[in-house]
């Protein structure tokens, strides 16, 4: 790409090293207000994040306008001036990783015809039970990246995803669902709008519980804010050093459950956004954080691993606002004992409300349920009116006593349902 | 295609952000990134069409006919036919700022912030760090009634966390502050000292035991109160789509009539908007008045379709369209003093500061979070506790709150709905509330 050569010719006698990267995206959508569509969107951008070494230290900037790249050049190498250098090893040097993209489904174009249909499918799905719909929406995205530096490094790659989300709502009950793939088989929008018709449906006349112990089932996207609040910062390497992480000097130590392990495997069949490199061009790998209840490694990109002599895992990820590589994970999977988890009475928790509230560091939370209900013998049964949840989520690792057999893929993690003994619930009756 | 709108605008955001990141004394990231934003929205025969553009295609001084062709086209799926309230449009003066960040460079602005480094150290300290952002903004509207706005915002502030750890127990203080006011980070040591005390004393605080108690809320938390339980069921794309408790309770006592509650996006707080991002002129909204529930905050769109309430409260982030939002929430004064407000709880537990919340207001229920809190004995704070919650239903909490004081006080921060983020304030006294679920670690 001619873009990218001029930017690393540009910057070859101003700095050591410098990194590209460049990425592109185009969607379309379509939004439900009630049953009918409201709103047709259409958006297109593209943007660069030029990254700079000079001895030790990291510049970096971006834009979103690729034709302005010289200001962003300059900007990137103001900033190195003002960052403070670190042993820096080098960019990954090239490699001949295989390019194919893990994450592309040519059916998938930003075609009108296709979110409408999208939106027929929630909508016939969201009649299985009697509730209304609030709002929706469902949208294709066709996006790609070119990632390169100054060691001769270029990859590229493109992907498609599809995305829907439905919101209903019965007398006072809400249901809320949503679902996301790269593969249109894999997307099921008609069992979304089932799932949200029968939680909004069936949540009605909710009885209130007594505050006490009991054992509770989180579905993935419960577990997975609990997740999100505390245990991946408490992993990553740069909270770690930074005396910002829990699990710091404790490699080779019991952290859970004898069973449970915690997984970042990339490469997985059931990821989103599969892909062979990382955020900074390496080759992304499989790292076990967490396994059979020991802790054993920590989630590195390149400046925190030379910073601190660790091996890097290839955990970059582009996430954040800026684009600049930040430390992620790709696919974090939970692994525990697989068991009927619906056989015993439990409390079932479908989300939770307020999850980002919990101290990240010390991982106490106590957050309201949304979507409990009582479950026996093997089914959801009797809606609960409202209720608290609290405890604290490095201690749910310990907790967990079995996990459903079947996964959801929500962003970058793959979690099952979770059973969870002896949890504090502070009710209302 | 043929074009038959009704209606069009366009707001294009170009701008800098500044971001500077200190992390246990090392500066981590000091620099410039670029932005260059545009949304083009067309209400067609039927519903909206919405066109995003960023970068090259933003760069446009006059709107180019072919976006608006665009617009139209995303137009074609929608199968509604949707209304919208013509408005007064007006932009108010943005306030001048004290001191410019754009006029300080970089190299002070660091200085300045490892100078407020320092007086975050302290005994069991193992965590130190700060991070500054500033985001100046031109924002350019233009609609097809004619109406044309220019204006530039420039946000800034800054953040200092502390983490103190002893015998295998971490705490955190966090403290922050954000301005539309100029640059907010001279002289600040005392508030960067605040997190690190903060830390240390929570370090020896006991979990809290939840529980209905009474419980006393400071302004800051009672202003995140106001916006998660009031606010956001106020907001009238939410009344009108069926998901707010607030649907038809119009004109209804819903609250003790201590309590008025006011969304202002004009005042020159952290959420001021000089006009909406419709062109609507922003003015002050009185949601709650003596607890009858009086408006709900509009856009053209939801002030046409269900009535009661004000236009001027539709904002997007840049390149998004424009969806209905608070700016600068508030509960208004009452009458009691602090002391006289711990000493009628009696015994309860009195909660500070925020680490956000959250609602689901079709169901009515809202859960936030205090940093700390103390327990209140005979009248008294006693003991210090931590990680304590708050969650209720809606309706019956606004009839709990039985006292409210006299020392306003507003609190800048961020707040998330469908996807985007947008610079808000909340506000209010502290308030005594006879009846809070409140949530922790321990129960009896």
């Amino acid at each position: 790409m001619r873009l990218i050569e001029d930017i690393l010719k540009a910057s070859k006698n101003l700095v050591d090293e410098t990194e590209v990267f460049f990425a592109h995206s185009e969607s379309i959508s379509a939004d439900l207000k009630q049953d009918k569509i409201a709103i047709g969107s259409k958006s297109k951008g593209s943007g660069i994040i030029i990254r700079v070494i000079k001895e030790g230290k990291i510049g970096v900037s971006c834009t979103d306008n690729p034709q302005t790249w010289k200001k962003c050049l300059d900007a990137a190498c103001a900033s190195v001036k003002y960052s403070d250098p670190l042993p820096w090893k080098g960019l990954p040097e090239p490699s001949d990783i295989d390019q194919t993209p893990l994450a592309y489904d040519k059916r998938i174009k930003t075609d009108p015809a296709l979110v409408i249909d999208l939106i027929e499918q929630l909508k016939s799905g969201s009649e299985t039970y009697k509730a209304d719909i609030t709002s929706g929406s469902a949208s294709a995205a066709v996006s790609g990246h070119t990632i390169a530096n100054s060691n001769g490094l270029i990859y590229s790659v493109t992907g498609t995803q599809v995305h829907v989300s439905l919101e209903m709502i019965s007398g006072q009950s809400t249901g809320y669902e949503s679902d996301v793939s790269w593969n249109l088989d894999k997307l099921n929008p008609s069992k979304t709008g089932e799932e949200a018709s029968f939680f909004a449906a069936k949540g009605q006349g909710g009885k209130e519980i007594e505050t006490g112990t009991y054992d509770v089932i989180l579905s993935p996207m419960a577990i997975s804010q609990l997740l999100d609040a505390a245990v991946i910062p408490a992993l990553s390497g740069r909270n770690v050093h930074t005396g910002r992480s829990v699990f710091a000097r404790k490699i080779g130590e019991k952290v859970a459950g004898e069973k449970i392990s915690l997984v970042d495997d990339p490469m997985d069949m059931r990821g989103i956004a599969n892909c062979t490199w990382d955020g900074e061009g390496m080759p992304i790998k499989k790292t076990s954080f967490i396994e059979n209840g020991v802790l054993r490694s920590f989630a590195y990109d390149l400046r925190t691993a030379y910073q601190y002599e660790k091996t890097p895992t290839a955990s970059a990820v582009r996430t954040g606002q800026s684009g600049a590589p930040a430390i992620g994970n790709h696919n974090l999977i939970l692994n525990g004992p697989e068991s009927d988890i619906y056989n015993d009475k439990a409390i079932f928790v479908h989300d939770l409300i307020g999850a980002h509230t919990a101290n990240p560091m010390s991982g106490d939370f106590s957050v309201e349920l949304s979507s409990p209900f009582f479950t026996y013998d093997g089914e959801l049964q009797d809606p609960i009116r409202t209720g608290m949840i609290s405890g604290n989520i490095f201690d749910v690792l310990y907790k967990i006593q079995g996990c459903g057999s079947e996964t959801r893929t929500l962003g970058s993690m793959i979690l099952p349902s979770v059973r969870l003994s002896d949890i504090s619930i502070i009710g209302r009756g | 295609m043929p074009v038959s709108y009704r209606y069009y605008d366009a707001r294009r955001v170009t701008g800098e952000v500044t971001q500077i990141d200190i992390d246990n004394g090392r500066v981590e990231q000091a620099g410039t990134s670029f932005f260059d934003k545009a949304v083009i929205r067309v209400l067609g025969d039927k519903g909206w069409g919405i066109l995003s553009v960023s970068g090259e295609e933003a760069e446009f001084e006059d709107l180019p006919d072919s976006f608006i062709k665009e617009a139209y086209s995303a137009s074609q799926v929608t199968n509604i036919h949707i209304p919208i309230q013509k408005t007064p449009s007006m932009l108010h003066t943005v306030p001048a700022m004290k001191e410019n960040p754009a006029d300080v460079n970089l190299d002070e602005k660091v200085s300045i912030l490892l100078d407020m480094y320092k007086s975050t150290e302290g005994p069991d300290i193992v965590s130190r760090r700060i991070n500054y952002i500033e985001k100046d903004e031109k924002v350019t509207f233009s609609d097809c009634l004619g109406h044309s706005y220019t204006y530039n915002l420039c946000r800034c502030g800054f953040s200092v966390l502390s983490v103190a750890s002893r015998a295998g127990v971490v705490q955190m203080g966090y403290e922050r502050d954000h301005t539309i006011s100029g640059l907010n980070i001279r002289h600040r040591q005392d508030l960067a000292r605040e997190a690190t005390d903060r830390a240390i004393k929570l370090l020896d605080a006991k979990p809290a035991k939840g529980g209905v108690l009474k419980a006393v809320l400071d302004p800051e938390l009672a202003g995140v109160f106001a916006h998660e339980a009031v606010g956001h069921a106020s907001e009238g794309d939410l009344v009108k789509e069926g998901s707010s408790i607030l649907k038809g309770k119009i004109n209804e006592q819903i609250g003790t009539p201590l309590l008025t509650i006011i969304d202002d996006p004009s005042i020159p707080e952290f959420g001021f908007c000089p006009v909406d991002d419709e062109g609507t002129e922003t003015k002050q909204t009185r949601i709650i008045q003596k607890g009858v529930l009086k408006a709900y905050l509009h856009s053209k769109e939801t002030l046409a379709s269900i009535g009661d309430g004000d236009a001027g409260h539709c904002r997007g982030m840049p390149g998004v369209e424009p969806i209905v939002r608070m700016s600068n929430t508030f509960i208004e004064n009452g009458d009691s003093s602090y002391d006289e407000i711990i000493s009628e709880c009696k015994s309860g537990i009195l909660l500070k500061g925020s680490r956000g919340g959250q609602v689901d207001p079709g169901r009515g229920m809202f859960q936030f979070n205090a940093e700390y809190g103390y327990l209140i004995e005979n009248g008294e704070c006693t003991t210090m506790v931590r990680d304590v919650s708050l969650s209720g239903e809606i309706l019956q909490t606004l009839h709990t709150i039985s006292l409210i004081g006299n020392d306003l006080s507003f609190h800048p921060g961020y707040c998330g709905k469908g996807g985007q983020t947008v610079p808000v304030t909340d506000g209010s006294p502290h308030l005594l509330m006879d009846k809070a679920v409140v949530g922790g670690c321990e129960i009896d």
